[in-house]
This record gives structure tokens, sequence and C-alpha cells, in this order.
């Protein structure tokens, strides 16, 4: 049997060329589970409360957020807990058009909005990377003083995700 | 310098659980298409022969491997062949015990120096013989969608 002319080096497939064409889909079930440590295990208990923990180094006066059981400067264990505010300011930002599976975000729907936020109460240049909402995407600049907006707090669950986004504080 | 904190109770021990989403969508190739729809169809295998290098590649495939050859013909082969290796796996895909093992065969199909990774079906593990003879078990015309899966398993050949 003769297979049937095909272009050298290849061609994209259009959606069409997918109706004709055997395929196989598959999801691979790729599950983890992420050791926290001490630092982290508080970080995110805190987080369920609604609070901000961090960890201060006597050495280097600096306050580390999210916290950490090790000065990765001085290189010694760190010392006091403190809480650091919900509020901050924009170190960096990006306007991101696609999503986590590389489709388009839709014509007229924001962007995710993904953010470093300084928090207030820990070091300068200390920051969390999240997201930005309730916002007009001309007007973000960095320096802009942003605010925690948080899950209800029931459906809080210790994760980062327990707050959903920064807003512009007024 | 020591850690001046430690958890003591295992309680106390957390972990962030998640899952990586991942999809993919895998299409044959152009040998490859030819080879699967042929199962799906006609329940035959197809394979590619290099004159050249007097091999003869199964699945069937554009290209040779050793020369870089053309390979625009394939050829028929029956859907059967030698038991080349095989392996008892008796672990889940997470890691939890199967109360039935199953058994994957590596076969060498006959009349090529292909080999198909399938199960091995339709045998006790004491009868299980390196060379042995085995052939398909295809899922009914009906059910056959293209795919590795459109073979149920391998199961030894009648004597």
């Amino acid at each position: 049997m003769e297979l049937e002319n095909y272009p050298l080096g290849g061609k994209a497939l259009s959606d069409k060329d997918l109706e004709n064409s055997l395929f196989v889909k598959h999801k691979p079930s790729l599950k983890y589970a992420w050791d926290n440590g001490v630092a982290i295990s508080r970080y995110l208990a805190e987080l369920k409360e609604g609070r901000i923990i961090a960890k201060k180094c006597r050495k280097c006066g600096r306050t580390l957020v999210p916290p950490r059981m090790f000065c990765e400067l001085c290189w010694v264990p760190t010392d006091e807990w403190v809480y650091v505010e919900d509020t901050g300011v924009v170190n960096t930002f990006s306007l991101c058009y696609i999503n986590w599976d590389a489709s388009l975000v839709p014509k007229g729907k924001d962007p995710h909005i993904p953010a470093v936020i300084e928090l207030d109460g820990a070091s300068k240049g200390m920051g969390i990377m999240h997201l930005l909402g309730e916002v007009e995407l001309d007007k973000i600049k960095i320096g802009m003083k942003v605010k925690a907006v948080w899950k209800a707090e029931k459906e809080r669950e210790g994760s980062i995700t327990d707050i959903l986004y920064w807003k512009p504080l007024e | 310098m020591s850690i001046t904190e430690k958890i003591h109770k295992t309680t106390e021990l957390t972990n962030f659980k998640g899952q990586i989403p991942t999809n993919y969508l895998y299409t044959y190739g152009i040998a490859g298409e030819n080879f699967f729809r042929k199962i799906k169809d006609e329940g035959k295998f197809t394979a590619s022969r290099c004159e050249e290098c007097d091999v003869t590649y199964l699945p069937a495939r554009i290209f040779c491997e050793r020369c870089m050859g053309h390979l625009s013909k394939t050829i028929e082969v029956k859907p059967q062949g030698e038991l080349y290796s095989f392996t008892v796996c008796w672990e889940n895909m997470d890691g939890s015990r199967k109360t039935e093992p199953d058994v994957l065969a590596a076969v060498k199909i006959d009349g090529t120096d292909g080999v198909l990774v399938h199960y091995l079906g339709g045998v006790s593990l004491d009868e299980i013989e390196i060379g042995m003879q085995v052939e398909a078990v295809l899922k009914p015309k009906k059910d056959r969608e293209g795919s590795i899966f459109d073979i149920k398993h391998f199961k030894p050949s009648a004597k």
C-alpha cells in the first residue's frame, strides 16, 4: 500500500485536520504533596485566620515574608515571629493575556495581573507573588498602594488563595 | 548554631496538596495514522520495509532511522508474534497493590523487526515463557477507535 502524498517537513494541523485524524488524548495525573516545613505551616495557618506572619532576623534586622526558619544572607536561624500588614505596594506586575493552558483570555475580558507586593511592615524589597484585581489597567503603577481582598472567613483553607487578590488602596 | 524551633507533634506537620493540570493530544503522524486505521478498519498491522538496510519497521513509519531513506510503501503483517520479554506488575499507578497482576509483554511481531508493548492475557503466570507464540485479541470492530487499546491484549496462539 502506498502512503498518500504529504508535504516533507510536516505541517501544522488545523481543527479541521483534527476531525479527520486519529489521535490520543491524555491527562496525566500529576499529584503532589509539598511539605510545608515549620515556617510555611505557620504562615498558611495564619492566612486562614486572616493574618500575614513574617519572621525577623536579629542579625541583619530584616523582616522576612513569607517567613523562613533560616536567614539566607546571615546563614543563621531566624528569631521572632511578627505580623505584617495586609497592605503594601506594587513592586512589579505584568498583564497576562494567556491562561495556564496557553489559551487566550477571551476578547473583552480583563487579563490576569500577577504582581509582587511588598508588604507594609516587612523589609524593603520583601514581597509576595500574588494577583491584582478591581483595578483599571492603565492606572496600575509600580509603587501604588494596595490592600488584600480576603476570602470569606469560613471559606478560607490555609492557602495563599485565601487572599483573592489585591486592590488599590484609596 | 542550631535550629531554634522544631515541630514535636506529628499532627502539626502540614503539607500542601495540589495537582498540576496537564493535557495532551497526540496525533500519530502519517505512518502512525495508517497503522492505527488499519487496525481499526481491518484488524491488521502495517509495517514499513527498508530494502537498503534490510529492516522491517513496525509500527509503519515514513523514514528509515538507519539510512534516513524515504519509506513510502507499507506492507501488511498478521497481528501475531513471539514473546520477546515480559514483566508481571502488582502495583497500580499510585503505588497501591493490585489484587490481580497485569502482565506486560514485549511482542516481536512476525515478519518484522518491530516490537509492540501490550498486555498479555488469557494465560496463567506459570505458563508464560519467553519465545512463546502470541496473537493479538482485538476489540469488536464497532468498539474500535483507532488506538493501541483497539487491541485488548495478546494471548497465547492456539497450538
